[in-house]
C-alpha cells in the first residue's frame, strides 16, 4: 500500500514538474492556398477595421485591366501570380537566396516613410527620418508615373540587401516592387530588376 | 499516538459514510459543472470542476480567488482510496473473487479518468477538400511561432508555447542565433488603431500603429483569446526592434538575420505530425426531402512516409480513425461543406475504461455464479436434510 501511494505521489510530482519548452519542427512548406490558421472553434473575427496595420487588412481585390501595373521581364526572368496582398512573384535566373515580389495595397498604405522603415527593419537597419529618406531615395520616371527606388544593405556576417521600388498609381493604390536576399545574388540581379522598374507602365 | 491517529484516519478514509458523502459531492459537481458550461463552455467547465482538486471562484470584492468546493479530482482521489481500502478488507478467498474483480474494475475506471485528466490532449484538424494537413492544433492554447522560411521547400518552425510567454523574459531559440525577449504578454487583448499622441511599446512591424488593450480571458466554446505579445528578437548582440505579435493580426511579419528570413506569428498551438491527411471528399447527407442530417463523413488519404503507407480511410460519425495513438472523430464542418473538422484526442489511458468494463462484467458474472452455486447447494442440502 505504502509503495503504491509513493508511486502515485511520484507520478503526480513528475506530471506537475513537466514544463513546456520551445519545440522545433522541420515541415514541408505549406501550399500558398492553404487557409491561414483555420479556426473552426471560433466565430469569424472582423479584423479589417480593428488594427489598421497593412498586414492585418483583408487582401484587396487584385487590380486588373487598366488599373493594374504592367512591366516587361528581362531574359530568363519569370513571373507567377501571387495571392493575398502579393500581386506577383518574380523568379530570377540567379543562384542564391533571393526573392522578388510585387505587392499592391489600397491607398497610401501608411505612407512612404513607414513602409521604407518597415523594410529596413526586416534587414535589421535602424529607421530613417524624413531627411534620411530623401537622401536614400533615387527618383525615376516611368510610363506609370514617378517611382522612388531604395537600395539598402544590412550589416552582419552574411549581408542582406534590398532593392525596392515604390509607386502610386492614379487609382490611389500603392505598389511595392521589392527584391530581398543575400547581398551577392541581389547585386547580380539588380541590373535586370532595374530594367523591370524602368519598364513599368499602365495600359 | 501517531499510530492511532494514522489508524483513525485510515478508518475514516475507508468508511462507508465517506463513500456516501463523496458520491453526493460527485452528484452535486455534475449539476454544477453542467450549469457552469453556459458561461464557461464545455472545456472551461470540465477543467474548473472535474479536472481540478479545488473549485476556485473569483468574487468581485476580493482581489484573489477563493476555494468554494472540492473539485472532482479530489473527490475521485478520495473515492479511489476509499474503494481501495474497502477492497483490501475483502477476504482473500475464492468465494470473494467476483467482488475483488468488481472493485478492481472500479479502481481501474477511476485511474483511467485520472490518466485522461492529466495526460489527455484534445486538439483538432481542419482540412479543406483537396488540402493536405500535417498538424493538429489546440482549441485554446497559443504559440508564438518563429519560422525560418529561408529554404524554399522546408520551413523550420520554432514554437514558443504560451506558458513560456506568460513567464516572460529572454527565451533562447535552440538551433538558431535568436533570443526572443518577451516584453509583455497578454493572454487576451483587443487591438485598435493607436490614437494620435500615444506611443506603442513596439518599434517594428505593424505594432507601432496599434493600441493593445488587455481583456479578461474567455473559455466559452466558440470564443477565442486574442493572445498578443510584445517581443524583441535579438541575435549576435543586435536587436531587431520590438514587434507586436498577435492572434488578431492575420498575416505574419518578418525580419532577416544574416540571410535567414524569420516570420513571427501568434497562432493556435500546432503539433506537427510525422504523417499527413489529404481530404478527398466530404459528405453531408440528409434524409430525403428534409434538412435533417443523416451522415457526415470525410474520406481522407493517410500518407505516412516513415511506414511507407498511403491508404484511404473513411471517418464518419461514431466511426473514428485510431491512428498512431490519436483518435480522429468527425466533429464539424463548414465553408459550404468543403471544410471538414476532425476532433483529435490523444489519451494514453483510452483502454482503461474498456478494461474496467470487462473486469466489472466478469466480476459480476463470477459473483453471480458463486452465489448461484451456493444457493443451489443450500437448496440441495435442505432437500437432503
Amino acid at each position: 500500500m505504502r509503495a503504491l501511494l509513493t508511486g502515485v505521489g511520484l507520478a503526480l510530482l513528475a506530471l506537475g514538474c513537466q514544463r513546456d519548452q520551445v519545440a522545433h519542427y522541420r515541415v514541408p512548406r505549406e501550399a500558398p492556398n492553404a487557409p491561414n490558421n483555420p479556426r473552426p472553434a471560433a466565430p469569424p473575427q472582423p479584423m479589417g477595421d480593428r488594427t489598421g496595420g497593412p498586414s492585418d487588412m483583408p487582401a484587396p481585390p487584385a487590380p486588373s485591366g487598366k488599373a493594374a501595373l504592367k512591366w516587361s521581364l528581362p531574359k530568363g526572368w519569370t513571373s507567377a501570380p501571387g495571392d493575398g496582398m502579393r500581386f506577383a512573384t518574380f523568379k530570377a535566373p540567379v543562384n542564391g537566396k533571393l526573392e522578388a515580389t510585387v505587392v499592391v495595397l489600397p491607398g497610401p498604405a501608411g505612407g512612404e516613410l513607414a513602409n521604407v522603415n518597415r523594410w529596413r527593419g526586416q534587414i535589421a537597419l535602424p529607421p530613417l527620418d524624413e531627411a534620411g529618406l530623401a537622401k536614400a531615395r533615387t527618383a525615376m520616371k516611368t510610363k506609370a508615373g514617378p517611382l522612388n527606388v531604395y537600395d539598402f544593405s544590412s550589416e552582419g556576417k552574411t549581408k542582406s540587401r534590398m532593392v525596392a521600388g515604390y509607386i502610386s498609381t492614379p487609382d490611389g493604390n500603392t505598389w511595392f516592387l521589392k527584391m530581398t536576399g543575400d547581398a551577392d545574388p541581389v547585386a547580380k540581379a539588380k541590373p535586370d530588376f532595374m530594367h523591370i522598374l524602368e519598364s513599368l507602365h499602365l495600359d | 499516538m501517531i499510530k492511532s491517529l494514522a489508524l483513525q484516519t485510515w478508518k475514516f478514509l475507508k468508511s462507508i459514510q465517506l463513500t456516501i458523502v463523496l458520491l453526493a459531492l460527485l452528484m452535486a459537481l455534475v449539476v454544477l459543472c453542467t450549469l457552469a458550461q453556459v458561461e464557461m463552455g464545455t472545456a472551461g467547465a470540465v477543467n474548473a470542476y472535474m479536472r481540478s482538486f479545488i473549485v476556485w471562484r473569483q468574487f468581485a470584492a476580493l482581489p484573489f480567488p477563493v476555494p468554494v468546493f472540492p473539485g472532482a479530482a479530489l473527490v475521485g482521489l478520495l473515492l479511489t482510496i476509499n474503494l481501495t481500502g474497502k477492497t483490501l478488507e475483502l477476504k482473500r478467498t475464492w468465494a470473494k473473487a467476483g467482488l475483488w474483480l468488481i472493485h478492481a474494475g472500479l479502481v481501474v475506471l477511476f485511474a483511467g479518468e485520472f490518466v485522461a485528466g492529466m495526460m489527455q490532449v484534445d486538439t483538432n484538424m481542419s482540412i479543406e477538400v483537396g488540402q493536405t494537413v500535417n498538424y493538429v492544433q489546440s482549441y485554446k492554447n497559443m504559440e508564438l511561432a518563429v519560422i525560418d522560411v529561408t529554404d524554399p521547400t522546408w520551413d523550420e518552425v520554432y514554437s514558443i508555447p504560451d506558458s513560456e510567454l506568460t513567464r516572460g523574459g529572454a527565451i533562447p531559440i535552440p538551433g538558431t542565433p535568436l533570443t526572443m525577449n518577451v516584453k509583455k504578454y497578454f493572454a487576451n487583448a483587443e487591438l485598435s488603431n493607436l490614437p494620435a499622441g500615444q506611443t506603442s511599446m513596439a518599434t517594428a512591424g505593424v505594432g507601432p500603429g496599434v493600441l493593445v488593450v488587455e481583456q479578461p480571458t474567455v473559455t466559452a466554446d466558440g470564443e477565442m483569446n486574442q493572445a498578443s505579445a510584445f517581443v524583441e528578437p535579438t541575435a549576435g548582440g543586435r536587436s531587431y526592434g520590438v514587434w507586436l505579435a498577435s492572434a488578431a493580426i492575420g498575416a505574419p511579419q518578418s525580419f532577416t538575420h544574416e540571410g535567414h528570413t524569420y516570420l513571427l506569428t501568434m497562432r493556435l498551438r500546432r503539433l506537427y505530425l510525422p504523417y499527413a491527411f489529404t481530404l478527398k471528399q466530404f459528405r453531408h447527407d440528409v434524409y430525403p426531402g428534409t434538412d435533417i442530417p443523416k451522415n457526415f463523413s470525410s474520406l481522407v488519404q493517410v500518407v505516412n512516409p516513415s511506414q511507407k503507407e498511403s491508404r484511404e480511410v473513411l471517418i464518419y460519425m461514431n466511426q473514428p480513425l485510431r491512428y498512431e495513438g490519436k483518435t480522429f472523430y468527425q466533429a464539424s464542418f463548414g465553408k459550404n461543406d468543403t471544410l471538414s473538422v476532425l476532433s483529435v484526442v490523444e489519451n494514453p489511458g483510452w483502454l482503461l475504461p474498456y478494461v474496467s468494463c470487462v473486469l466489472v462484467s466478469i466480476g459480476l458474472l463470477v459473483h453471480f455464479a458463486i452465489v448461484l452455486r451456493r444457493s443451489l447447494k443450500r437448496r440441495q442440502d435442505k432437500k437432503e436434510a
